[in-house]
């Protein structure tokens, strides 16, 4: 992370050596206003406009590689990320292609849950049948009903 | 390495040749004589290229030694990671 703060403070010196190249001329008055360029005035000029261009885009590599850095440590973070657990916006390849194996799988497992679900019915089902059909719970609901009577 | 860095790296090499280019100017364009004394624009030009080589050196040695300490520290992580599932 400190190395893109280093390559940043180089980049902008650098442009500001560039900018101040441009204006030599003019500003320690060897090259006089109105006149013709002089060679120093050319060379420092066609120096400095490139240098400075250069040195702009340096910067911007440099800190867009800072931030790079810090959204990948978790420090910032990306301005277009959506929070966890909501959907993601329809169109994009990523979320086509988790949709889409989301549907196949759920096809697959859709039979499978099905079965199992119809199985556990009918076994439910089975159950309550003998527990109603078992002796014991006649009697209990006969001595319940009994009781219901004398309260009564 | 990040594309970013890469691009900064080029940017800093540039300004490096700039310097040396600003720092041999004034006689390879010949508005300096050798031997007579120093005009103005050659004095501006020789600090100029100097201070920008000197910015672009430190500022590709800093940046490679602190790259180099972050690809260390990175295999240090990986090689303990390693060892921790082996």
């Amino acid at each position: 992370m400190v190395k893109y703060v280093i390559g940043a403070t180089g980049a902008l010196l650098g442009a500001l050596a560039g900018a101040w190249l441009m204006l030599a001329p003019f500003a320690l008055a060897y090259q006089s206003s109105g006149a013709d360029w002089a060679d120093p005035t050319f060379v420092d000029f066609w120096t400095g406009l490139p240098l400075l261009v250069v040195s702009v885009v340096g910067v911007i590599l440099y800190v867009s590689g800072l931030v790079e850095e810090l959204r990948r440590r978790g420090i910032m973070r990306r301005p277009y990320a959506e929070p966890a657990g909501q959907p993601q916006a329809q169109g994009e390849p990523s979320a086509a292609a988790d949709s889409g194996s989301e549907n196949n799988m759920e096809q697959v497992l859709l039979p499978l849950v099905t079965a199992m679900l119809k199985d556990m019915q009918e076994r439910d089902r089975g159950r309550d049948e003998t527990h109603r059909e078992t002796p014991n719970n006649v009697q209990k609901a006969r001595s319940a009903g009994e009781e219901g009577s004398v309260r009564s | 390495m990040a594309p970013q860095a890469r691009g900064g790296l080029i940017v800093s090499v540039v300004g490096f040749f700039a310097g040396i280019w600003l720092f041999l100017a004034p006689f390879l364009v010949e508005y300096q004589k050798v031997g007579q004394d120093w005009i103005d624009a050659t004095k501006n030009d020789l600090w100029t290229g100097g201070a920008l080589m000197a910015i672009s050196a430190l500022t590709l040695l800093f940046f490679a030694a602190f790259a180099l300490g972050d690809a260390a520290r990175a295999a240090e992580q990986k090689n303990t990671a390693d060892l921790e599932e082996s």
